[in-house]
């Protein structure tokens, strides 16, 4: 055995012993430290860049370091094998793309009022949101030789008097530290309860002066980013709000790969570890200690993800998603114990699973047109939700038809050399002079923040830009010259966005030709995959009475932009709105209001799923799409003006 | 009741491209209708068929091309006889020993020899490069040069070599590009596009869709072609009215049907008439399909197709 030492980036180092020959992103693993693989370590992505600094690796070459680079030490963590001793140095870029989840407070704040906004909408529309979490104090009278009532039924037969419910439900552990409690106490005491129609069932029972109250926490899990928020169930206000990447992500940047992964020995219970304990539970111990509730006090989860990462959070056999026919072990399901999937809340907590449409078309996106509305109104409505896969519902209250379209990981900054997540030091919008090639930046975070990678919505300025100065060509490809533009020995261009003496990691800020080709097959995705489902009800773009995006691409998104690109179809920008992470805010819906979640049920199970693949034309409407803005012109007669 | 014949002829017209200088030139294109629907409407310009000859000689042909070509020793008198070839509208010239590797032919040999093949026939020329887009942009830029003034075609511009390529053959020298595409209509389509955005006029574009031997995925090429002229005249589109150019020897002489020996396979018959017969078939699909030009090279099918073009004129 050999002993291998990390130093990360933050400060701190870890010490553990790997075999010979071990792959050296295994052993990172092994040691907790979180090496971004989203290619799933096959070499292909050059993310895991990490520093030798004393001893040996055995490192087959790539294209991603170059020879000055592996001169100083710069090494592929996937392609490198362990063959003694050895002292690693892990830069903050080689876990950018998982970041820390502090940084996103102040991004995500902004967020919580476009939420109450929905709220309020949704109530206008007739979903009641009822508060069905209490606070109450108990006063028993105290048992005396004459009185020997059991503690439970002491307190049960109080609340039925107090309260006329049909039930009342005293879980195990309630009753554990019933008897303490009440006798420190005196018999006066602190009960968190939901009392819904016929039933109360107590939560926690506490100390009557004890600071807290009934919480609950609606989650969006991504394939690439997890959003929380904290509410108080009891007032109906939002107390905490984080995102934080994915921890799935090393085990690859797609829904395959995870499932892949989650077949092999062992490998299910590593995925849901990788998004429950080492992704889920973080944050919410984090929103607790922030909003300085216990997690006890968590009464209620909701998550709305894809069909593939509700699986692998339930731990539930995921393979029959990825083969043919396309099954998945539930579309519905009722909620599951917080405690069977190891979720850090109260011990009687449930968890609520928005319900999924199709194998590619999950509960995020049930979610996200709960909150849309498009379900309630008469006007043709195209909700397209940006991530890994892009997800399409076209419709309106008499009916809706959803598909799904691999975009790959590039809106949310994988498989772009310098991409990254929307969080802190990732540059959100650009612009380019056209005279002088110099672009202006805008980044995330607290001002003197430094660029460290770009992020979803400011590649589509970018490539935007790009194109409108003529530095690329409708193919992508670079056709101009000048200071910014940079070519290696084989002639292979990239366009300088940072110089290194400016970037938060010191390593240039760059776009290449092969980057800016795999956003071109992004939003070639997209598009191609609107006009095929269009077309596929006999319709075209004139029809749409208005599009609304979503996506934790960034701050926002350049609508114009993204039409300039082809990404997005030419019609008016009026009729375009982004409503950042719907599928949180619907995952917040179902949370506060049993009427909102079955509403989720009715969209799920009245909507119409489209398979793609088998729509003959799919793959001519991709092709035809991967031109900036587009093969046939006339369908962006604005673009290029 | 009498058959009223309803012509259908189009507003639209694929573009007419000139190759070639002198009295002998010939002009590809100007359709207004369907490919070979000549009892619609007058085709100006008859399809055209090249010969294809190899910058590595006549190693390795059928017998009876041997005979044709008798007794030519330099590459001179190779390309003479094949512009002597009855039924040859343009001659070929495909440098498939320029490809890099060991021996393979500098630049300046390839611009020597194409010096030669250009000095010894009067129809126009095409130029053919190897398997590298790299080392074909080399090639046609120097060829270009030297060529100035000839109106030769180059094959092919690709996506990968399209800069270079249109900006030496198409911008600096005016000869003609050919913009080759892997049988996709979409595909074909931004090529043009990048070629006319690069400065490239529309009317010095070629284009080669692609070609297949017919049973190799043929339905493909065939289709594609279709669908461009469909999309040329029915729709107008401005980028896919270039006329369109088909190899087709070089597809059909290397399938098995043209290499495997009667020794071996006795019931499949004469191997140089099954080479013969997959070339004619293959172009007779392609001109029925919509390609403007073929390009053969042996003499049996050069007759049997400019038989039949002339037949259907």
């Amino acid at each position: 055995m050999f002993k291998i030492t990390f130093k990360l980036s933050g400060g701190g180092d870890r010490t553990v012993l790997a075999a010979p020959s071990q792959n050296l992103l295994d052993v990172a693993r092994s040691a907790g430290v979180s090496i971004d693989a989203p290619c799933g370590g096959s070499g292909n992505c050059g993310k895991c860049r990490v520093k030798l600094l004393e001893g040996e690796l055995d490192c087959e070459k790539s294209r991603h370091i170059d020879r000055e680079e592996y001169e100083s030490g710069w090494r592929l963590a996937c392609v490198s094998r362990v063959v003694g001793d050895a002292i690693i140095e892990i830069p903050a870029e080689a876990t950018a793309y998982q970041d820390s989840l502090s940084s996103d407070f102040t991004a995500r704040k902004r967020d919580f009022g476009g939420i109450i906004e929905m709220q309020k909408k949704l109530s206008e529309a007739g979903i009641g949101f009822l508060r069905a979490f209490k606070t109450i104090i108990v006063e028993l009278d105290e048992p005396t030789l004459e009185d020997t009532m059991p503690d439970n039924e002491r307190l049960s037969r109080y609340l039925y008097d107090k309260y006329k419910p049909d039930y009342v439900g005293i879980p195990f552990y309630v009753l554990k530290k019933l008897p303490e409690v009440l006798r420190e106490n005196n018999f006066r005491i602190k009960c968190l309860i939901e009392h819904s129609r016929s039933r109360l069932t107590i939560f926690e029972v506490l100390p009557p002066d004890a600071e807290v109250f009934p919480c609950g926490i609606a989650i969006d899990i991504g394939t690439t980013s997890v959003s929380a928020v904290l509410v108080d169930l009891e007032r109906g206000k939002m107390l905490s709000g984080v995102s934080a990447a994915n921890q799935q992500i090393r085990y690859g940047a797609d829904v395959i790969h995870r499932i892949v992964e989650s077949t092999r020995p062992g490998g299910r219970e590593a995925l849901q570890r990788a998004v429950v304990q080492e992704t889920i539970n973080p944050i919410i111990r984090h929103m607790c200690k922030e909003a300085k509730v216990p997690p006890s006090a968590v009464c209620r989860l909701s998550v709305a993800s894809n069909t593939t990462m509700n699986h692998l959070f339930a731990g539930v056999y995921a393979d029959p998603i990825r083969t043919e026919p396309y099954v998945p072990a539930f579309f519905e399901t009722r909620p599951i114990p917080a405690v069977m999937v190891g979720v850090e809340a109260n011990n009687n907590a449930r968890i609520i699973i928005t319900p999924n449409i199709g194998s590619y078309v999950g509960g995020d996106i049930t979610a996200g047109v709960l909150v849309t509305q498009m379900w309630d109104s008469p006007e043709m409505t195209l909700f397209v939700d940006l991530g890994t896969n892009g997800e399409l519902v076209f419709g309106n209250s008499d009916f809706m038809m959803a598909c799904a379209c691999s975009a790959g990981p590039a809106f949310e900054g994988g498989e772009i050399i310098c991409g990254m997540r929307a969080a802190n030091g990732a540059i959100d919008e650009v612009k380019i002079d056209g005279e002088t090639m110099e672009p202006t930046i805008k980044v995330i975070g607290d001002e003197g923040q430094k660029p460290m990678g770009i992020c979803g919505s400011g590649l589509i300025d970018a490539i935007s830009e790009l194109y409108s100065c003529g530095i690329i060509n409708s193919r992508g490809q670079f056709v101009r010259e000048g200071r910014r533009i940079r070519r290696d020995k084989d002639g292979a261009a990239r366009f300088i966005l940072v110089d290194r003496e400016e970037t938060a990691t010191g390593r240039d800020i760059f776009l290449t030709e092969v980057d800016i080709d795999n956003f071109i097959r992004a939003k070639a995705a997209i598009f191609s995959a609107i006009r095929t489902m269009l077309s596929s009800l006999s319709m075209d773009v004139s029809v749409i009475d208005r599009v609304i995006v979503a996506g934790g691409i960034g701050s926002g998104i350049n609508i114009e932009n993204a039409i300039k690109i082809g990404m997005l179809p030419n019609i008016p920008i009026e009729k375009y709105s982004y409503i950042g992470n719907s599928s949180l805010a619907g995952s917040y819906m179902s949370l506060m209001s049993r009427e909102a979640y079955d509403q989720t049920l009715e969209i799920a199970r009245g909507m119409t799923y489209l398979e793609l693949s088998v729509v003959p034309g799919y793959m001519e409407e991709f092709v035809a799409a991967c031109f900036i803005p587009h093969t046939d012109e006339s369908l962006f007669p604005t673009s290029g003006e | 009741m009498a058959f009223v014949q309803k012509p259908q002829v189009y507003k639209s017209a694929i573009n007419t491209v000139e190759l070639g200088a002198g009295d002998r030139k010939i002009a590809l294109g100007g359709a207004t209708v369907y490919p070979l629907y000549s009892f619609d409407a007058p085709i100006e310009n008859a399809p055209k068929i090249g010969v294809e000859i190899s910058d590595l000689g006549l190693e390795g042909a059928p017998k009876a091309m041997l005979d044709y070509y008798g007794d030519c020793k330099t590459i001179a008198e190779v390309a003479k006889k094949a512009a002597a070839m009855p039924g040859a509208d343009f001659v070929c010239l495909r440098f498939d020993g320029a490809e890099p590797g060991e021996g393979e032919r500098t630049v300046e040999d390839c611009v020597k020899i194409a010096k030669e093949v250009a000095a010894a026939i009067d129809i126009p020329l095409v130029i053919a490069g190897c398997k590298n887009s790299q080392k074909d942009a080399q090639i046609f830029e120097k060829v270009a040069e030297a060529l100035t003034g000839r109106n030769v075609l180059f094959l092919s511009a690709k996506e990968e070599n399209h800069k270079t390529v249109g900006a030496s053959v198409g911008l600096a020298y005016s000869q003609k590009v050919g913009a080759e595409s892997s049988v996709d209509i979409n595909l074909a389509k931004q090529l043009n596009v990048l070629l006319t955005q690069l400065g490239v006029a529309k009317e010095n574009i070629i284009m080669n869709l692609g070609s297949a031997a017919a049973g190799y995925g043929f339905e493909y090429v065939a289709s594609t072609i279709e669908r461009v002229k469909l999309a040329a005249l029915a729709q107008g589109d401005a980028m896919l009215q270039m006329p369109v150019v088909t190899p087709v020897a070089s597809e059909t002489w290397s399938v098995k049907e043209a290499l495997i020996s009667e020794d071996d396979m006795p019931e499949w018959g004469n191997q140089e008439q099954r080479g013969i017969q997959m070339e004619i078939v293959t172009a007779a699909a392609c001109l029925a399909a919509g390609s403007d030009a073929v390009i053969l090279k042996h003499p049996a099918s050069v007759a049997t197709i400019s038989a039949m073009v002339a037949a259907l004129m």
